[in-house]
């Protein structure tokens, strides 16, 4: 099968590109790097299938960082049949570097001015006919948003594809000429592939080059002692890219005329609205306002506090703010209008996909009952297969809510603008902005944006980086804080703060110790020098309506997967634990009945650990249904979402002491938080409880996250990352649930911060150094 | 008649339950172990853009090598 490969500048399109080639569904953002890793899709509109390989982007052929080596290799190594270029058209100055470099490599070639339509837009023109003569390749306009050009494109690769093309250079004319001719020859002769492109690395002392060509690099040397130019003091990378540039700008940007009508000096759009929303001062206050607002939206009761402000709505009984004198009418109507006020759009979706989920529920265990099945299979259906996967479920929309959220805000181009202005507050305190990208693509999941930080250049910061990715809550944590939050907002009616601004306060305070921790690292073992920041600031365009589409079903099919294979076999696994004790006996019992789950494998299982999590709130201080907490917390380590689904399944099968006091909210996740806080027989409290989500928050993630940073990591700091995340939780966690039991504790703590604060400024400042007495021996 | 009927059926659906029960526990431990063998994470982070099964499969072959 024939191959080609998608090459470009970051940010250029490439996979917008390959989506639309190959009907994938690739995560494509409107920043750069978003690709790390190459990926293959199959075109078949053309008369033969053709593998199309998306590569990384890349500003050059002059590889610094992971994933610009993986591009480099691929169109050197695997030799594909075409390269198709894609060329940014609104920045074609800077995106043709890099094609001037790919030119010298002997690969059919085609080139592809991306966003022709944006160029048109703005009043601008491509004369793409007097470009493909200047640099005599093909040049073919496209919009890969739009999909205009696309099947030209394909069908001048094919063709080009069908041609051997030996490269060539426009440093041609340069001082340099002779002596990358030379060269040239010399590995020519040595049957060396690609002779003009290794011969131009050489003359720019390309490392990998010198290594693998030692003779050849004499003869460079040997013309580097006769060149006399001091323009560029001898550095002949600097040359080259100086001389490719003057090529371009003499011959390639001819071919583009800007719009006579435009004002040059003029702000765009873009620059306008950058003056607001980076600004030095505003730019963080903003961002927290635009992030609380997204929580507001997703989480909370009571749309912009309009019935905290004017108080309209009111219980008319039974819970209700409408009675229509019909329970399943109310419990609908509940669902857009309720005692807390209008819902917001999370709040909505949650509500109803609660309202379908009970009926569903009921309906199944009536079904069953009627069957006349085993009380115990009722329960295995009821409790461990029905409620865990319902469980999590029930909070899909709520979560859909906030990622559609997280997607406009990517795919507008403000995230790149939150790396830029968290680049320009915490590079003082060790933190590069660069490393701020993956950090944000911990939202989603931490499988994803720990591959992501292969394009931190930095060793240490990439290891800093990998460590505090879990600390922003992703998407399967996300249930245990709504849940958790909206439990203690449900139960404590009259606690100042509600469910929204709690589950916000939860997301930040997983951001600031991410920060914190950073600081801490570099303080400690991985001090050095903050890798500069540089980053193309993308131009805001509207969110894509398929983009979004695309990123909500990914998160869908995601979560669908998770809860009909790991989620429904976990609760499987935990309703059978927690239903027969070691003599096999089953321990489940009639509705009615008093449970003996504390007769179970799992209650002597999760009982054994209590101890480590009392510090913490939620171990022997609980009463004697308090171990289903260790038992969430670590069915967590499998998946995150399980938590949620434990706490469901353990209520169920305890359900003659919690669910009878939940009352009306019943079987919601809500419910069972709130049932779990008016309970005495699990005896946790708000302190606890929020321990337990910083616990969760902070801990070691799941099992494939944690395998994914295991393979990010240089060999041997995986058990240091597994200690660090186990220890900041635990004594996270302690320290919280200290504070808010004890106030006075708090002085505690923040002395001990302080001292430790207190050491590393006069360390710092060299007042302190702690000598240790060398041994004997070594002093020997 | 009725009621050995019903008891009949209620045993068929408890059956029924328990075999699914077990299948599905069984099939995601197998379904797992294939995944890993093939090199993929397992993470099921149902992103066609994460790049993360590919390359790991790519990795452990080179280190095979």
């Amino acid at each position: 099968m024939l191959k080609f490969a998608l090459a470009g500048n970051p940010n250029s399109g490439k996979t917008t590109l390959f989506n639309s080639l190959t009907g994938s569904t690739a995560h494509v953002g409107n920043w750069p790097g978003v690709t790390v890793d190459k990926r293959e899709g199959t075109y078949k509109k053309l008369s033969v299938p053709v593998a199309i390989v998306d590569l990384p982007g890349i500003y050059s052929l002059s590889p610094y960082t992971p994933e610009e080596v993986i591009s480099r290799n691929f169109i050197l190594d695997e030799k594909p049949d075409c390269v198709i270029n894609i060329v940014d058209a609104t920045n074609l100055e800077r995106n043709l570097y890099l094609t001037t470099q790919i030119m010298e490599i002997d690969v059919p070639m085609v080139v592809a001015l991306n966003m022709i339509d944006v160029v048109k837009k703005s009043g601008d023109k491509i004369d793409a006919k007097s470009l493909e003569t200047q640099i005599g390749l093909p040049v073919v306009e496209i919009s890969a948003l739009k999909e205009e050009g696309i099947q030209e494109l394909m069908e001048r690769a094919y063709a080009a594809a069908q041609k051997k093309r030996e490269g060539k250079t426009v440093l041609e004319g340069s001082p340099l000429s002779h002596v990358i001719n030379d060269v040239r020859i010399a590995l020519k002769g040595k049957g060396v592939e690609n002779p003009l492109f290794h011969a131009v690395k050489l003359t720019e002392e390309d490392e990998l080059e010198v290594k693998d060509h030692p003779d050849e690099m004499q003869m460079v040397e040997e013309f580097k002692k006769q060149f006399r130019d001091d323009t560029f003091e001898g550095d002949f990378e600097a040359m080259v890219a100086d001389e490719r540039y003057k090529y371009i700008s003499a011959h390639f940007s001819q071919a583009l005329t800007h719009s006579e009508k435009k004002d040059q000096g003029a702000l765009t759009k873009s620059d306008k609205a950058d003056r607001v929303l980076t600004h030095r001062v505003w730019g963080i206050p903003i961002f927290i306002v635009i992030l609380f607002a997204v929580f507001h939206l997703t989480f909370g009761e009571d749309l912009l506090y309009l019935n905290a402000i004017f108080g309209f709505a009111k219980d008319v009984g039974d819970g209700y703010a409408v009675n229509t004198g019909n329970d399943v009418l109310n419990a609908f109507v509940s669902v857009f209008y309720s005692t807390a006020g209008v819902s917001t759009p999370g709040a909505i979706l949650f509500n109803l996909m609660g309202f379908i989920t009970d009926q569903l529920g009921g309906l199944i265990a009536t079904g069953l009952e009627n069957a006349g099945a085993a009380v115990w299979a009722q329960g295995l259906v009821n409790d461990g297969i029905w409620g865990g996967v319902a469980g999590v479920l029930s909070f899909v929309p709520q979560i859909l809510v906030l990622f559609l959220f997280i997607s406009i805000l990517e795919d507008s181009g403000y995230m790149a603008r939150v790396a830029f202005i968290l680049d320009r507050a915490f590079r003082k305190f060790g933190l590069s902005g660069r490393a701020f990208i993956p950090m944000i693509m911990g939202f989603g999941c931490s499988v994803p944006a720990a591959i992501n930080t292969r394009t931190l250049a930095d060793e240490k910061e990439r290891i800093m980086t990998n460590r505090v990715i879990p600390f922003f809550t992703c998407g399967a944590k996300a249930p245990i804080l709504a849940a958790v939050c909206g439990g203690i907002a449900a139960h404590y009616t009259n606690m100042p703060l509600s469910a929204d601004v709690l589950v916000f306060l939860l997301y930040l305070f997983g951001m600031v110790m991410a920060v914190l921790m950073v600081m801490f690292m570099r303080q400690t073992s991985m001090r050095g020098e903050v890798a500069p920041f540089i980053m193309e600031l993308p131009a805001y365009h509207a969110p894509q309506f398929h983009n979004l589409m695309v990123h909500l079903w990914d998160k869908l099919k995601h979560y669908i997967k998770k809860a009909f294979t790991i989620i429904l076999a976990s609760s499987i696994v935990i309703w059978f634990l927690s239903n027969f004790n070691w003599e096999w006996e089953c321990l489940t019992v009639a509705e009615g009945e008093i449970s003996r789950m504390n007769e179970s494998i799992l209650h002597d299982i999760g009982s054994f650990f209590m101890w480590i999590c009392t510090p913490m709130g939620f171990g022997l201080q609980l009463g004697q249904y308090g171990w289903v907490f260790v038992v969430a917390a670590v069915t967590g380590l499998i998946a995150k979402e399980n938590v949620i689904s434990t706490f469901y399944v353990l209520a169920g099968a305890i359900g003659v002491t919690v669910l009878g006091v939940a009352g009306e909210d019943g079987e919601s996740g809500i419910g069972v938080i709130a049932a779990f806080l008016a309970s005495e027989d699990v005896g946790i409290t708000w302190q606890g409880l929020i321990a337990f989500c910083v616990f969760n928050m902070l801990t070691v993630p799941c099992f494939a996250a944690a395998a994914t940073v295991k393979g990010e990591l240089p060999k041997g700091k995986f058990r240091w990352t597994i200690a660090f995340w186990l220890l900041t939780s635990f004594l996270t966690a302690t320290a919280i649930y200290l504070m808010f039991t004890w106030w006075w504790t708090a002085f505690i703590v923040a002395a001990l911060i302080a001292l430790v604060v207190a050491y590393f400024i006069l360390r710092n400042k060299g007042k302190i150094n702690f000598h240790f007495k060398k041994s004997k021996k070594l002093q020997e | 008649m009725f009621f050995s009927l019903l008891s009949a059926a209620g045993t068929v659906v408890t059956v029924v339950i328990a075999v699914a029960a077990v299948g599905i526990v069984a099939a995601t431990l197998i379904f797992h172990f294939i995944r890993k063998k093939q090199g993929k994470t397992g993470c099921g982070c149902g992103c066609s853009g994460c790049s993360g099964c590919s390359s790991h499969r790519e990795r452990k072959e080179k280190a095979k090598k």
